[in-house]
Order: structure tokens, then sequence, then C-alpha cells
């Protein structure tokens, strides 16, 4: 099929209405944990957001530590979801750049080394699986509580983390 | 029909980031990106074969919809919603179930940052709520073409801000 003509220079192309926005506004929203500086306006954080972020540092880094564990216990799964295991390490990352000064209450746990004898590989995998969801939740959850470029990368990794969701089914 | 009217192409600039005018402005924009989708999802169906544009249907169902409740939020709030575009210009040509993937691809992503832009500018816990719950079901929606697409990776660790 062929799509309909636009007049010519009045059309805004699919990628200019929908993805002008990305041209214009990406720089400002990529801005989030490039710098030290506090922003101000929006993106002023209360010391109750401080805690509040170190608490969504330590959910994704519990994730980073299950899909190690998962992995360790189930090569399969290693080999099929390991670009999810790297975005997941991703999104860490640009939190603890957003959140500087915020610190995790507890070590994460470190991954088992040994495999899990006789596991399941479907259940491994549905365990992660779920708790990719439950770390989706909360990430969700926590971005109604800030405004600014915060709000917008906890929204972006709840996305982010729906997304690889539905690859673990 | 309407003309594309400058404004609704043109990043706005007033209103501090966080304030009522900021949002609304940033809703205009997540507005445009959903009245293209919905637009642009005719191609993709029309590029399908009969019997696989149930996924198409859904899409521009949820796009419909959106587009719907931004337009009844703006003016519950004395703003006049944009409109959509006379028509639209393809980013590339749609000849084969690949290509029309590819263009769903493009309308998800094209949301996708325009929600997340909302929750930038965003002022309002609901309206967060409402940007997050629509960009989420986005990149849901991207997954699922970017791997009709033969894209890799077919998901993102931060949609809607790149990387």
């Amino acid at each position: 099929m062929s799509a309909p003509a636009p007049p010519p220079g009045e059309a805004p192309a699919v990628t200019r209405r929908a993805l002008l926005v990305a041209g214009v506004l990406l720089p400002g929203l990529l801005a989030v944990g490039c710098s030290t500086d506090e922003p101000a306006g929006a993106d002023a954080v209360t010391p109750a957001q401080v805690d509040q972020l170190a608490g969504q540092l330590a959910v994704q880094e519990q994730l980073v530590t299950a899909f190690a564990t998962a992995f360790a216990a189930s090569a399969e799964l290693a080999a099929a979801a390991s670009v999810l295991a790297t975005q997941a390490g991703e999104q860490l990352e640009r939190l603890r750049q957003a959140a500087p000064t915020a610190t995790t209450s507890a070590a994460p746990a470190a991954p088992s080394s040994a495999p899990a004898v006789a596991a399941d590989p479907a259940a491994i995998r549905a365990t992660l699986r779920a708790q990719v969801a439950a770390a989706a939740t909360s990430h969700a959850t926590a971005c109604l509580d800030f405004t600014g470029a915060r709000a917008a990368l906890l929204g972006s990794i709840a996305a982010g983390l729906r997304g690889q969701d539905g690859q673990l089914a | 029909m309407t003309t594309p009217s400058t404004s609704t192409t043109t990043a706005p600039t007033s209103g501090e980031a966080g304030s009522v005018r900021a949002e609304q402005d940033a809703l205009q924009l997540a507005l445009a990106a959903e009245h293209a989708a919905v637009w642009g999802y005719g191609t993709v169906g029309a590029a399908l074969a009969e019997g696989t544009r149930a996924e198409v249907v859904l899409a521009q169902q949820a796009h419909r919809d959106l587009r719907d409740r931004v337009a009844e939020l703006l003016r519950a709030a004395g703003v006049d919603p944009v409109a959509s575009s006379a028509a639209y210009a393809l980013p590339f040509p749609v000849l084969s179930a690949v290509d029309a993937a590819a263009l769903a691809v493009t309308l998800e992503d094209g949301t996708t940052v325009a929600w997340v832009y909302v929750l930038d500018q965003a002022a309002a816990r609901d309206t967060r709520e409402l940007a997050v719950t629509s960009a989420s079901a986005a990149e849901v929606r991207a997954v699922s073409w970017r791997a009709q697409a033969g894209q890799t990776p077919v998901t993102s660790a931060t949609p809607g801000l790149g990387g």
C-alpha cells in the first residue's frame, strides 16, 4: 500500500510531529544525572525525597542481584536474557547519577555462585519476572512523589521494566 | 480537516517545569503525538494482511482513548486542545509487514518521549500517574513491534530518555 501524499510544504512528517518532541526535549531530560549540581525549581528535592531516592536505588540494586542469582541458577535464562540484565544495570547507573548523595542502607546480597540443584528453569524465570514487575511498580509509584527530571527518570525506568516483564513470560 | 499550526510543533518555552502552564504545554505535545499515533496506525493496519491486525486495532484504540482523555483534560482546564493535522508524511515507505512494524515502533517511541516529557513538566500527581501509565503501555507495545520489525534489542533501559 502507499501512504497518502502530503501536500508539499504543509504536512508534518510523523517523525516531525511525534518525534520532534524527542529532538527538542531530550537534551533537557537527559541532563538528569549528568550534573552534581542541584537543579532549581521542579528538580529540587527534600530530605524525605533523598531518602526515597535511596530506597529506589536499593530496589534497583536488588533487581540487579536478582538477575545475577537467576542467571547463576539457569544457564538457559542467562543466555536468553542477558540484555535485560545489562539494561537493569544501566538503569541502576542512571539512578545513581540522579541521586549522587543518596546511599542505600544495605549492601545488596551477593548472588549464589552455586547453581540450584534441580531448579526448575520455568520457576526461576517466573520468579525473576515477578521481581522485575515488582521493581517496575515500585519505581512507577515513587515517580508520583517527585517532580521534574527525577520523576521522568523513575517513570522511564518503570516503563522500561514493564517492557522487560513481557520478555520473561 | 485542520491545518497544522506552528504552536503544535514548537516546544513550549513558557512556564517553569512543574507549573500548571508547563504541564498544559506538555500535555498538548502528548496530544499531538497521540493524534499522530492514531493516524499512523491506520497506515500500519493497511500494510498488514487481514487477520493479522488485531494488535493494530487494540493499539489504535488505546491511542484514540488516550487522545480523547487528554483533550478532555485540557478542555476542563479551559485550554483549547491541539487538533490533528490534515495530513502526515511517513518517515519511510511502508511497503511490507516489517515496514509496518517499524512504523509502529516509531509511533510508540514518539508517544513515549512525549509522556516522559509530561512526567518532567507535570504539576499534578494525577497527571504524572496518567503519564507513567501511558509511557509504560506504549513501551510494552513498542517491545512487541520491535520484535516484529526485527530490531534488537527489543527492550529499552530508559524509554523516552534514550539509552
